[in-house]
């Protein structure tokens, strides 16, 4: 068992951890991923860059972490809607509606998957390859697809043709959004867009 | 005088009719109790299962009826413009595999139930010990068959352009010794001297230098007069294309080509018994299949002979039974050594089996005679499927104008064995018959 | 001498798989000697079937071979008589193949009256549902040494212990997977593109049960050399109560996920795994076991 001056530390340590995640997200999916350097980080936080290396071995690293946590605070999330004993169709809007949440709420973390993760694969070739990073997320949009082909609700088709369905479609209108093109706020598009995915890929 | 006799040990049971005159049979009516119903088992099973369903039609001659399921499917391939491309590798496993199929059966069928029924018949005791042999040289067979094919009973590993297996030259070898183990139990037990001295006789006056239990079961056949009965049609039919069988028919000394489009399925003949058997018929007329019609139809010198001086009599029956055994381990050894495992063993067809719509017929040379599976396919499913075995042709049962093979052969028989003897003769199939 | 047990080989509806299978076993002789077989459809027996049909013996140990159907006559009795008979005399009634334990591929010739003898699929019915002194040796056909096991374990007086579906957990806590020489692609989740071939395996898409089926055909090899995922056949899961399935040469996915994972494992933990397994490409998987290359 670890003793409490130790735990303390430790915690402290993960505080630390936490706001440096939170400021170079803010930094990457703003100024971009090239541009925000750990020097440029380590200024923002107001501690040296050495000590920032102590946190993070390299800013891939950083960047690798940064993917693992919204991989797991996405799929955490949805796997509540899977849990629930709603219908395919219920758990769709439930599942719009949650990205956009997301999306308005804390825009920085849809934005980097976006933005860095999807537009820099480069960076993640090494321990980040394929779904690794992102597998919290999509295992559980898998257990939702393989629910409702089960259920006879959606039409059995290649995973990738109904993931690209569904994430291009929610991150097109994130990105939108973004670009400050929609006349109305996000949330009107809620149910909308989440009878077009439904209709798109049920069973006809 | 009527007698009704439950003839066993002919995978399964048969029910036969015996009416006498003067002391020997005039007449017998031949009824299968049991089926299963296999064709509607088949019926809107995607095509590919029919490779698992129709081996299950038989335990003794299921790789037979997979080779046939196979063929069957690859044939409406073709019929659709899409043939199906097989390399040799594949073309010679699936029939290594087949032949040894034909080999346990063969050798099953004499020490299991030849052997104990001469002994029977001729009050001769033979030690129990005697009939496991035929098990223990069948389990060989089937050893080297499961390398190729994964287990026997019940493979299925003979799929539309190809075959699953890959094997190497570990497995290839492996194979190769236990055929020579097979061999050299065959030359010491059955024949006593080389197996190609034995299956280069030409004449029958060769046989003398036969000794081991084919000697014996030679002379058992002679001693229950076996060459001055058992009759038939003298009309023969081999339909399967193999290295080892000609496809052909054998009539009036004559040979002639043959096509499917002449079989038909006719109702049995019936006094008031429950039979599910169908009588196979070639052009209406019944024909004998299996080893005899085939080494008939081949010219095999040895049978040929036996065939000037007894005919069609159930001794050469049964020898031409036990000499296929011999051909057909030369033909196993042959085969081993051409296949070329460099070569793909599997070619994936072009077109998607859930896109074919048509028909298709496979036959092949099962143990006892040509097996058909005829088969339509509407998208990939099976709309109609139907099997005819070798023994509806043997077996079939007509009337006492149309006697079928084995029906004509037991007439004139002195006594319910002798008649029982000669209708085993045959190697009856009773699962394969109703299926 | 010690008068031997009296073992009955009966036939329900079959197609003979068993008693071909079991002749596979290398120790035959052995059984011939330990046991007196009052019936056997093709090996040296003491009774005719027409002797066995009037019921006026015992046996210790009925073999049954085939599905159950109670109106089914057999030389002339009725198999519900037959079973009734020599079940109440035997100490141990072994249901031998899928056909007997489950109903297996021919309950499907008339689903309503077939059965086996103490399972309709896994739901406890037929004549010795629930009863003690079943034994299920599932497997279209049995495996000839899972029968020989189970027939000297009885003859050694020895426990043989049983899981929720009848079947000796010596032979069928072992899954089709364990032993398969393609673990390493499973493991690694590479696929075999195509048939044919040695490598890949064949759970993601050719339909193979291995991971879902209790047989020990990866330990105990068929014949005694090989099985069906050695020579690349998928495993079609026939000792299973649910066999035959259809479409057997095919893995059933929902959007490419698979619908059924191993035993025992929830979805969410194989999907996981899988996707981070996935990730990996290793070269070494890829190309064939034995090339050109040196």
């Amino acid at each position: 068992m670890k003793s409490e001056p130790e735990k303390s530390i430790n915690t402290k340590k993960e505080d630390r951890k936490a706001s440096i995640m939170q400021t170079a997200l803010k930094l990457f999916s703003t100024e971009g991923f090239y541009t925000t350097t750990m020097p440029v980080i380590s200024k923002k936080l107001g501690m040296s860059v050495g000590n920032l290396y102590n946190y993070f071995s390299s800013k891939d690293e950083l960047a690798k972490e940064l993917m693992l946590y919204i991989s797991s605070m996405l799929g955490e999330k949805l796997r509540e809607i899977n849990m629930s004993d709603k219908s395919v169709r219920e758990k769709m809007d439930m599942i719009v509606k949650m990205y956009f949440t997301i999306a308005r709420e804390r825009p920085e973390l849809i934005e980097y998957f976006l933005r860095v993760f999807l537009s820099n694969r480069e960076i993640f070739t090494k321990e980040c390859t394929g779904m690794v990073c992102v597998s919290d997320f999509v295992t559980e949009l898998m257990l939702f697809f393989d629910d409702g082909v089960q259920s006879g609700v959606l039409k059995d088709q290649d995973f990738f043709s109904a993931l690209g369905l569904f994430m291009g479609y929610l991150g097109g209108m994130v990105f939108l959004n973004g670009e400050e093109v929609l006349p109305h706020p996000l949330s009107d598009y809620e149910s909308a867009i989440a009878e077009n995915i439904y209709n798109a890929l049920r069973k006809q | 005088m009527t007698i009704r006799k439950w003839i066993e040990r002919i995978e399964g049971e048969a029910s036969v009719q015996f009416e006498f005159e003067k002391n020997h049979v005039s007449f017998a009516t031949i009824a299968f109790p049991h089926s299963r119903g296999m064709e509607a088992i088949l019926q809107s099973k995607p095509a590919m299962d029919a490779l698992v369903i129709t081996p299950r039609v038989c335990g003794i001659c299921g790789h037979s009826h997979l080779f046939a399921a196979v063929r069957a499917i690859e044939s409406v391939y073709a019929n659709c413009g899409a043939p199906v491309e097989i390399s040799q590798k594949a073309e010679s496993i699936r029939e290594l595999t087949l032949t040894l199929e034909l080999i346990q059966n063969h050798l099953k069928w004499l020490y299991l139930v030849i052997y104990p029924e001469l002994s029977h018949l001729l009050q001769e005791k033979i030690a129990d010990s005697c009939r496991l042999k035929g098990a223990y040289a069948a389990s060989l067979a089937t050893k080297i068959l499961a390398i190729f094919a994964g287990q026997w009973p019940h493979s299925s590993y003979m799929i539309p352009g190809g075959v699953t297996c890959d094997p190497t030259h570990v497995d290839s070898i492996r194979a190769e010794g236990l055929l020579d183990e097979l061999i050299r139990w065959f030359e010491k037990e059955l024949i006593g001297i080389t197996l190609d001295e034995y299956s280069h006789f030409s004449s029958d006056k060769a046989f003398l230098t036969v000794t081991g239990d084919m000697e014996k079961i030679e002379k058992m056949l002679k001693k229950a007069k076996m060459h001055e009965q058992g009759f038939s049609y003298d009309r023969y039919l081999a339909m399967g294309e193999h290295a080892f069988s000609k496809s052909s028919k054998w009539v009036n000394r004559r040979m002639a080509k043959v096509h499917s489009k002449f079989v038909t399925l006719e109702e049995p003949y019936s006094i008031g018994e429950k039979t599910y058997a169908k009588n196979a018929l070639y052009q209406h007329n019944s024909f004998e299949t299996g080893p005899l019609a085939r080494a008939m139809i081949k010219g095999v010198p040895f049978i040929k002979q036996m065939y000037r001086q007894y005919q069609d009599s159930t001794y050469t029956r049964v020898m031409a039974r036990s000499y296929e055994a011999a051909l057909l381990l030369e033909h196993c050894k042959k085969l081993l050594h051409s296949i070329n495992l460099e070569e793909p063993s599997y070619i994936k067809p072009l077109k998607k089996i859930t896109a074919l719509s048509g028909e298709g017929i496979g036959i092949v040379e099962a143990p006892r005679g040509s097996l058909i599976h005829s088969v339509i396919l509407k998208n990939g499913i099976i709309d109609h499927y139907r099997l005819i075995t070798p023994t509806q042709w043997n077996l079939s049962c007509g009337s006492p104008k149309t006697p079928g093979p084995a029906q004509k052969a037991m007439i004139g028989a002195d006594s319910i064995e002798t008649a029982t003897f000669t209708f085993r003769s045959f190697d009856v199939c009773s699962v394969c018959t109703t299926h | 001498m010690k008068s031997r047990p009296k073992l009955l080989w009966l036939q329900g509806v079959t197609c003979n798989g068993n008693t071909h299978s079991f002749l596979n076993y290398p120790h035959l002789s052995y059984i011939l000697e330990t046991f007196e077989f009052l019936y056997h459809p093709l090996l040296p027996a003491t009774y005719t079937l027409e002797e066995i049909a009037s019921c006026t013996q015992q046996c210790d140990i009925l073999i049954f071979e085939g599905a159950y159907d109670p109106r089914m006559m057999r030389a002339g009795a009725r198999m519900e008589t037959l079973v009734q008979h020599y079940g109440s005399s035997a100490t141990t009634i072994i249901a031998a193949g899928s056909c007997a334990s489950f109903g297996g591929m021919f309950k499907q010739s008339d689903p309503e009256y077939i059965t086996g003898l103490g399972f309709d699929r896994e739901i406890a019915k037929g004549p010795f549902a629930k009863s003690p002194k079943l034994i299920n040796l599932s497997g279209c056909p049995i495996h000839p040494e899972w029968l020989g096991y189970t027939l000297r374990m009885i003859a050694d007086n020895k426990v043989i212990l049983i899981d929720e579906m009848h079947r000796p957990k010596e032979l069928y806590a072992y899954l089709a997977h364990h032993g398969c020489t393609r673990n390493e692609y499973f493991e690694w989740k590479v696929d075999a593109d195509q048939f044919g071939t040695k490598e890949g395996c064949l759970f993601y898409k050719q339909g193979c049960r291995g991971p879902m089926t209790h047989a020990s055909c990866n330990k105990i090899l068929w014949n005694d050399v090989s099985s069906k995922t050695r020579t690349g056949s998928p495993c079609f899961g026939c000792t299973e109560p649910d066999f035959p399935r259809t479409n057997m040469f095919e893995t059933k996915t929902n959007m490419s996920i698979p619908q059924d994972v191993p035993l025992g494992i929830s979805k969410r933990s194989y999907l996981t795994l899988t996707g981070i397994a996935k990730s990996f490409r290793i070269p070494r998987l890829e190309k064939r076991l034995i090339d050109d290359n040196t």
